[in-house]
């Protein structure tokens, strides 16, 4: 009596888990990690990694750091969007002059904040899809040296897709979004200079070719 | 180094600076860019934050600099973790008023632990436990009751905040238990605790902003973007910022 029962129950339940077979057949393959997850967990070692390389001279280093990052950064993208609402105001060819200073710049100052992270270790934890092309990657550093149980700094990049290629717009250290930063401070720059973008571009260079330099 | 009569000249001569900023700012309007950066009060604060840097380079960094170069980093940290454990019933209040009874417990298991077998705070045995310490304060908790942050302010001695933060650090001060306990030197040891809060935290970002100061086109904006983000950031209890938010880069 129990086993006629239970049959037909039993039948279903095959029936149901071939049913379910594509199913399950697809779903690691609906849990690939995106490609900016996969943009970030293969390049941003690599970054620290040269600014923690101690075979090399600081000249070395940040000759091999620029070509890293140019290679990986939307530096225009940035750039441009860093000017806010004068980027309408420019001329051309002071849009095109301030691109070349931000990216000396861009190089310099990316290097300086990423050298104190250059020890440590990242580790991807998510990522979310703003719009079709926009990522956000979720990381966190992890200190190997830290046994105080501080919580890992969490980093953040933004990726964008648009050409099939993955590029760099942004990153966020514990919050902070570098682009917005930058973006508050230049028009912040130009808003006291009467919008004028070429004295915004000597400043660059003259901070870049500082930002070279040891400190005291 | 300077001497103490020389940092009281370049103080006195800072603020006899400010007075006369203020009082031509007082008159102008802000202008299209102040408004935009949520800064009506630019000019002023600008005037407040010049005054605030003549004091950090003239008082704090050399207190800093003996600090460091007198105690121990085991020193240093100790007297952090006593200052965050003493901040334990505030971050607990602020857990529980913010509706996370979760992180309301690990405080309150991070305040039984250290306060025992870490001597007074002195000690963080909690967080090698796998209890990570966390901090909330008043203000944070009215971002999460979202009552709006106001307008940017500096102010003086004290750095970037805003109206919302302020009352935040009033209702702080108000919710203290150790401004609670009767005792005849009370002022001194409420001053004594806020002398120590600003050390220790300054000392912890001392190199941080040494570089962003080094690296900025516009310090003040800078100083101004950096206090919004890491308020918010704060606010969220380190989520990402929702992806809605970001501007279309």
């Amino acid at each position: 009596m129990r086993l006629t029962m239970s049959l037909p129950l039993i039948r279903r339940a095959v029936l149901g888990l071939l049913a379910c077979a594509p199913l399950l057949a697809a779903g690691p393959a609906a849990a690939a990690p995106d490609p900016a997850a996969t943009f970030v967990n293969d390049n941003i070692q690599k970054g620290l990694q040269i600014l923690n390389d101690k075979q090399l001279s600081q000249a070395q280093k940040r000759e091999e750091f620029e070509h890293f990052l140019l290679g990986l950064v939307d530096v225009r993208r940035i750039a441009v969007f860093t000017l806010g609402q004068y980027r309408r105001t420019a001329s051309p060819a002071d849009v095109d002059a301030f691109v070349a200073a931000f990216r000396n710049y861009a190089v310099a100052a990316y290097q300086s904040y990423f050298a104190r992270y250059s020890s440590q270790t990242l580790k991807v934890t998510g990522s979310t899809q703003r719009a079709p092309t926009d990522y956000i990657v979720t990381s966190e550093m992890i200190d190997p040296n830290d046994s105080g149980g501080k919580p890992p700094l969490e980093v953040d990049f933004r990726v964008r897709t648009d050409t099939g290629k993955p590029v760099l717009v942004d990153v966020a250290v514990a919050g902070v979004w570098l682009s917005l930063e930058q973006r508050d401070q230049f028009t912040a720059f130009l808003g006291q200079n009467n919008g004028n973008v070429r004295a915004l571009i000597a400043h660059l260079s003259d901070l870049a070719q500082n930002l070279g330099k040891p400190t005291q | 180094m300077r001497s103490p009569r020389q940092a009281i000249r370049t103080l006195l001569l800072g603020l006899c600076t400010l007075a006369v900023s203020l009082a031509v700012s007082a008159c102008a309007a802000p202008s299209p860019q102040a408004l935009a950066a949520n800064d009506p009060l630019e000019p002023t604060n600008r005037a407040i934050f010049q005054v605030n840097r003549l004091w950090d380079r003239c008082c704090l960094v050399p207190t800093l600099e003996r600090y460091r170069a007198w105690v121990p980093a085991g020193g240093r940290r100790a007297i952090h973790n006593f200052l965050g454990n003493l901040s334990g019933p505030i971050t607990l209040v602020n857990d529980i008023a913010q509706g996370e009874p979760d992180r309301g417990g690990q405080t309150a298991e991070r305040f039984v632990i250290n306060s025992t077998l870490g001597l007074g705070g002195l000690f963080d045995p909690a967080g090698r436990w796998g209890i990570p310490p966390h901090s909330e304060d008043m203000g944070q908790t009215f971002g999460v009751w979202g009552i709006n942050e106001g307008p940017y302010l500096m102010i003086p001695l004290l750095g970037p905040s805003n109206p919302r933060d302020v009352a935040g650090i009033t209702a702080n001060v108000l919710l203290d238990p150790t401004n609670l306990i009767p005792m005849k030197q009370h002022l001194w040891w409420a001053s004594f605790h806020q002398y120590m809060v600003l050390i220790d935290l300054r000392s912890q970002t001392l190199d941080t902003l040494r570089e962003v100061e080094r690296s900025s086109v516009d310090y003040y904006a800078s100083m101004r973007s950096l206090y919004r983000q890491v308020r918010a950031e704060q606010i969220r209890n380190g989520k990402p910022a929702p992806a809605k938010d970001l501007p279309d880069l």
